[in-house]
């Protein structure tokens, strides 16, 4: 029988590793024990010495600090560093799968040129000289014809900077994006420069530990699982925390929750309005706070005052006695009571007058600065490599990136164009529109785009009109495509190049804007796998034959990353030690700026924006109003898709040990609809969108959970790339079903809630 | 039919080749599955059944056990038919032999009573194999395919009566080879003919009968 | 002293980082996994009550699948039900017989939650335990697991009126104390599991011992008296042998004398 003998260096060690002081060094005891020794097949820790490094975890974009333990130069075991302060020794799902991503035997394991036709997917394996020189040719041949503008960069996932923020500044072209900005966050980031003047930061800056009310819109904690999101939610509910959450759908956070609103999609700004309307008319809300901090409290009182409950709950199916009933548990609670700043906002086009009416009520309550509300966060102290001035003044956004200052310029390129996305005339501000740099390589206008780098964005499964892109692809003079995975659109690339996954490489250093400012490193468990490459280095090599060299003087990353490293007075080897994170001193609370003399909002009058000039001045409504959205036509159910625990984006669908969890995703439908239809959990449907676009079969699951009036599912699913023996063609695709979207004029953002969808039998 | 081996003891043809094959796949399937059944019962054997391959071999040896009737009755029609008749049937010879039956046990004939083609004992024990093996079959059907509609209950009901008529079944085949090596039988199943001494001693009955036979064969 | 895990349904968001985490820490096949996490709602829209059956070994005091195991592969230890796959036989009687329907055949042997017997027996936590974000689970001593479970229940009693601890009492007293928000039967958790069949015992601890050692003993008996047994028949044989010689001839014209 197999009991355990313990054998006291390994106890020690274990004790120290595995519950995790996460500050082991590589010696570790010797390679077999007594444990080994009583186990037919003795655990991993047993078989060998276990080596800890230290990584952010690229599962997902929150970017969880992980300690990665390897036995004989295999990746185990990732846990969460215990010293992170967003990942505190814990780690989710996803991010325990890390192991199985990068042994995912799908994963691209050499450069290839294309032979065949564009999306046939007929490529030869060519070494990476002949590969990055093939590449600097034609991109050499495009900025020669056109100008470094006509090359887009899309970029995605934690290794982005190389190219999207590096190499497209270097080269000079201010058509980088990332869908993390247009199509997910830019309406937030936009209401909150336009209200506080600053963005809302990667990490959502809420003061759990003494909040006292969470009231979440849309936001599903738990199925949408950010590590550190789900520890200080549960956390803070369990401390007695009143939970308040609007969503159409009963989801794992509403089943959590002491008021579940289960709200008409597409009216939240209709709630929002009429919360404020309460805490104003019943004298509610912080009037000591607004008068110091605040401009435009008598215009947004004027404002709001038609905009009762009563006439809100027939436009979003809510009872007024709800609505006041909640805003009073709000203001009870205030300034200890947060609307939490969602995360994917881009929904109805509207999206950054809805995220201000948040914003609004949220300053009504007080929360900025105060315990228990919202700190200002602060990004860490780390000084750049030196490098010559950027080409163009980068605007890509996304969660990573260091707040940009927000100007009336836009930044032009060498030969003097701006981003070709629209900005100022078809949208007013923000990042550049991933979705809004389609349009232009097909039409050409305003100026002909011919090259496109794809670094790790699923390009056909995360922007809508999939057709349309398509129809781009076939157009562009050249199609790089950097990824780790066969995704369905690399098959459309003229070259591609093979990453080696995080686990395999070193990596930027990644600050994280934070309560106390930290920055978190990422350095090799393994040497890249196959004939992989590091982004870091694609980008210095490709740079190097493109004539960037000044950008690249470095020779190896570890000293990039230690001259980086040296201006906060630490180095690869310090820091590693010290447990792979820096941690430096914020500046969280309106106290701290007081006493500095100084106003944390960044405002043109240094105050927050309840009604906003810059809005006004460029002829929007300088406080939000409510708009009707589109009704779904008879027959239809309006779309909605979100998260399931164990997947991120499209990304993980091919990761084994995450598909075997969650192989394929279900259509919630309302019951009693499900049954009028005659369907029952199981069925499998198709779905056709009002345009006639198709995508299926998917799973029925008939619930209760749901309103009536919409459908959902996990997004992500639904790819079609022949090599991805788990992800292709599991499940519906919600991105196929999206034949339109609404462009939100006023961030750029690409509103993605707007389809209709019914269920019908066969493809 | 008779015929003398080289020593020129007389041999009788007790066994036909088709009722040794039978045997032989009665013989070879049960041992397997003794052997397959004890490794999923048996922690020191339970080795053998790692990656659950032995449970297949246990079904498909299972398959050829309950082959046996059938393959007697398209091999031998007259065999089965004689040995399901003749196991069931006792004389006042077979009650007397029992109370004798210690002797026989010890190696002694003599003083037997006179027996016929199955001893008293033999009648026994077939009868005994037929019982068990019916019962192993039925319960071993159920566990087989109707496991998972059993409560807890049913199936540890089950699995005892199944795991109890084995051992029923194995202390008969201790017996059986037993009296095969005391008897020096194992010829009969090796080649099918046993010594005549040896029958004239243990089965005088069925000796007489088969020379009763055989003198009427050649008259008529 | 008996350990056991503390799992509170009601901090728990169901987010299946235990899941990943027992899977990668202990090595488990692709398609294998230890814990599973049921979503269970009641009531009609939109007055719902919901949350997650975690589901995963109950490491049952009086466990069923330890009595009905044939080979001792499931034994208790420590207050835990473990598994050593080694042992296992295959029988699928642990899977058939468990009340709470958790061991499951995978590579044809049982399969289920040991309690992370090598790690917590190295000085470690169970994988599902060192990484739960919400904090949901514990170990440890069974009796601070319990005291505590029953703080907590005492704690959210406010928000949870029918919050009670499942597990002190069921099954002889589980190694997987659960703080639940409502009555078990909403997660369909049963109330009261059915004790391990009677007849197991009667089974495991007097028929296989004895069908064991009575097999062993005819087998041995009949070894010694065959011995015996034969030596007698073989002097009857040389007997008869004797006789025909001393008497007349046989006759048989195939028979030659020696």
């Amino acid at each position: 029988m197999a009991r355990v003998k313990l054998d006291i260096t390994r106890r020690q060690f274990l004790a120290t590793g595995l519950a995790g002081t996460a500050l082991l060094g590589t010696g570790m005891g010797p390679g077999r024990s007594n444990l080994a020794m009583r186990y037919p097949d003795p655990p991993w820790f047993a078989t060998g010495e276990v080596v800890t490094t230290y990584n952010y975890c690229d599962m997902c974009p929150w970017r969880c600090g992980i300690a990665v333990q390897s036995v004989d130069g295999k990746v185990i075991k990732i846990d969460g560093n215990i010293l992170d302060p967003k990942s505190r020794g814990k780690l989710c799902g996803r991010g325990q799968a890390g192991v199985s991503f990068m042994n995912d035997p799908d994963r691209l394991q050499s450069p290839m040129i294309r032979t065949g036709e564009r999306g046939e997917g007929k490529f030869r394996e060519v070494t990476w000289e002949e590969a990055l020189d093939y590449t600097a040719e034609k991109i050499l041949a495009i900025k020669d014809t056109y100008g470094p503008e006509a090359l887009a960069i899309f970029g995605h996932t934690t290794g982005d900077f190389w190219f999207t923020d590096y190499f497209a500044q270097a080269w000079g072209t201010p058509n980088a994006a990332k869908p993390s900005s247009s199509l997910c966050l830019s309406p937030r980031d936009e209401a909150s420069k336009l209200t506080f003047g600053f963005p809302v930061g990667g990490h959502e800056p809420m003061d759990w530990d003494e909040m006292e009310c969470i009231t979440l819109i849309g936001s599903h904690i738990g199925e949408d699982s950010r590590n550190t999101v789900m520890q200080d939610f549960v956390e803070a509910r369990a401390r007695g925390a009143q939970v308040i959450v609007v969503d159409p759908r009963f989801s794992s956070a509403a089943a959590k929750a002491d008021y579940w609103l289960p709200i008409k999609p597409g009216t939240d700004t209709a709630l929002l309005l009429a919360w404020a309307n309460v805490l104003i008319t019943e004298n509610r809300f912080d009037r000591a706070y607004l008068d110091e901090w605040a401009t435009g409290l008598d215009e947004l009182t004027a404002h709001v005052r038609e905009f009762t409950p009563e006439w809100a709950a027939p436009i979003t199916d809510l009872s007024a006695e709800q609505i006041r009933a909640t805003a009073r548990v709000m203001s009870d609670r205030s300034p200890r009571a947060v609307i939490m700043p969602g995360r994917h906002v881009v929904w109805y086009g509207n999206d950054t007058q809805r995220m201000r009416a948040e914003f609004l009520v949220n300053s009504l309550l007080g929360v900025y600065g105060r315990h228990g509300g919202m700190y200002f966060n602060k990004s860490p102290f780390l000084e750049a490599y030196p490098h010559p001035p950027f080409a163009v003044t980068g605007s890509s956004g996304g969660c990573s990136a260091e707040p940009g200052e927000e100007s009336d310029v836009l930044p032009l390129g060498p030969t003097g164009k701006a981003r070709a996305d629209g900005a100022r005339e078809a949208f007013l501000r923000g990042p550049t529109a991933m979705q809004e740099l389609i349009d232009p390589m097909i039409t050409d206008d305003p100026y002909r785009i011919a090259g496109l780098v794809v670094y790790g964005v699923n390009l056909l499964n995360s922007i809508p009109i999939p057709n349309r892109t398509i129809e781009a692809l076939k157009k562009l003079d050249f199609v790089l495509a950097v990824d780790v995975l066969p995704q369905e659109h690399v098959a459309w690339a003229d070259v591609v190049f093979p990453e080696a996954t995080y686990l395999e490489r070193y990596d930027e250093l990644s600050p994280i804007a934070h309560k106390t400012p930290y920055i978190q490193m990422r350095e090799p468990a393994v040497p890249p796998m196959y004939d992989t490459m590091p982004g870091w280095m694609m980008a210095r090599e490709l740079g190097l034959r493109v004539g960037l060299d000044a950008f690249f003087k470095w020779e190896t990353i570890e000293e990039y990353l230690d001259t980086r490293l040296r201006s906060v007075g630490s180095n690869l080897e310090k820091m590693h030690d010290d447990g792979g994170v820096i941690i430096q001193e914020g500046k969280p609370y309106l106290e701290d700026f007081v006493a500095d003399g100084e106003t944390p909002f960044h405002t043109a009058s240094g105050k927050i924006q309840l009604a906003s000039e810059d809005l006004a001045g460029a002829g929007f409504d300088a406080i939000p109003v409510y708009e009707p959205t589109e009704e779904p036509p008879e027959g239809y159910y309006r779309l909605l898709y979100g998260r399931v625990p164990v997947h991120t984006f499209a990304k993980t669908q091919n990761t084994p040990a995450l598909s075997a969890v969650y192989p394929e995703n279900e259509l919630w439908i309302n019951e009693d609809e499900a049954t009028a239809l005659g369907y029952v959990t199981g069925d499998r449907v198709w779905l056709e969108n009002d345009n006639g676009d198709r995508s299926g079969p998917i799973a029925v699951k008939a619930t209760q959970r749901i309103r009536k009036d919409a459908v959902f599912m996990a997004h992500g699913f639904g790819q079609n790339a022949e090599g991805l023996t788990n992800a292709n063609g599991r499940g519906a695709s919600d991105t196929k079903l999206m034949s339109r979207y609404k462009l939100d004029p006023i961030s750029g953002g690409g509103g993605m809630r707007v389809n209709f969808v019914r269920l019908v039998e066969g493809g | 039919m008779t015929v003398s081996d080289t020593n020129g003891d007389q041999q009788i043809l007790r066994y036909r080749t088709r009722q040794r094959v039978v045997h032989a796949v009665m013989a070879s399937s049960f041992l397997i599955l003794l052997v397959t059944g004890l490794a999923l019962v048996w922690g020191p054997l339970a080795f053998l059944a790692a990656g659950g391959w032995s449970r297949y071999l246990h079904r498909i040896a299972a398959v050829a056990f309950m082959s046996v009737p059938f393959l007697y009755l398209i091999l031998d029609r007259a065999g089965a038919k004689e040995v399901l008749v003749d196991s069931f049937k006792y004389d006042r010879d077979d009650v007397a032999w029992f109370r004798h039956m210690y002797r026989y046990v010890l190696g002694r004939t003599a003083e037997m009573p006179p027996q016929g083609r199955l001893n008293a004992g033999q009648k026994l024990h077939h009868s005994a194999v037929i019982v068990f093996s019916a019962v192993i079959v039925v319960t071993g059907l159920i566990l087989w395919w109707l496991k998972s509609g059993l409560t807890p209950t049913q199936l540890a009901w089950t699995a005892m009566i199944h795991d109890l008529s084995m051992v029923a079944l194995t202390l008969l085949l201790v017996g059986h080879v037993f009296f095969t090596y005391v008897y020096t039988a194992w010829s009969s199943m090796a080649t099918g003919y046993v010594s005549k001494d040896d029958m004239e001693m243990e089965h005088s009955k069925w000796v007489e009968e088969l020379e009763h036979d055989g003198a009427e064969g050649s008259s008529s | 002293m008996a350990s056991a895990f503390l799992l509170d349904m009601t901090r728990c968001i169901g987010c299946e980082a235990c899941v990943l985490a027992c899977k990668a820490g202990n090595q488990l096949p692709v398609d294998t996994q230890y814990i599973e996490l049921i979503e269970h709602t009641s009531g009609t829209f939109p007055d719902l009550t919901g949350g997650f059956q975690n589901h995963r070994c109950y490491h049952c005091a009086d466990a069923t699948c330890v009595a009905v195991c044939p080979t001792g592969a499931l034994f208790k230890e420590d207050g835990l039900t473990r598994l050593d796959r080694d042992a296992c036989s295959g029988c699928g009687y642990c899977v058939q017989s468990c009340p709470y329907e958790v061991p499951v055949m995978s590579d044809g042997r049982s399969s289920k939650c040991d309690g992370c017997a090598a790690n917590v027996g190295a000085g470690g936590s169970p994988w599902c335990v060192t990484t739960c974000p919400a904090k949901a689970l514990e170990f440890g001593v069974r009796d601070a697991i319990l005291a505590k479970a029953k703080e907590r229940v005492a704690a959210i009693k406010d928000r949870y009126p029918k919050a009670q601890i499942y597990g002190e009492t069921q099954a002889g007293g589980l190694g997987l104390i659960l703080v639940l928000p409502d009555d078990p039967e909403t997660l369909d958790i049963p109330a009261d599991p059915p004790d391990a069949p009677a007849v197991v015992d009667l089974w495991k601890h007097v028929v296989q011992p004895v069908s064991m050692g009575a097999t062993v003993l005819a087998a041995a008996g009949a070894g010694v008296l065959g011995i015996i047994a034969r030596r007698n028949h073989m002097a009857e044989l040389r007997e008869v042998e004797e006789t025909e010689k001393a008497g007349v001839s046989s006759g048989d014209p195939d028979t030659e004398d020696v």
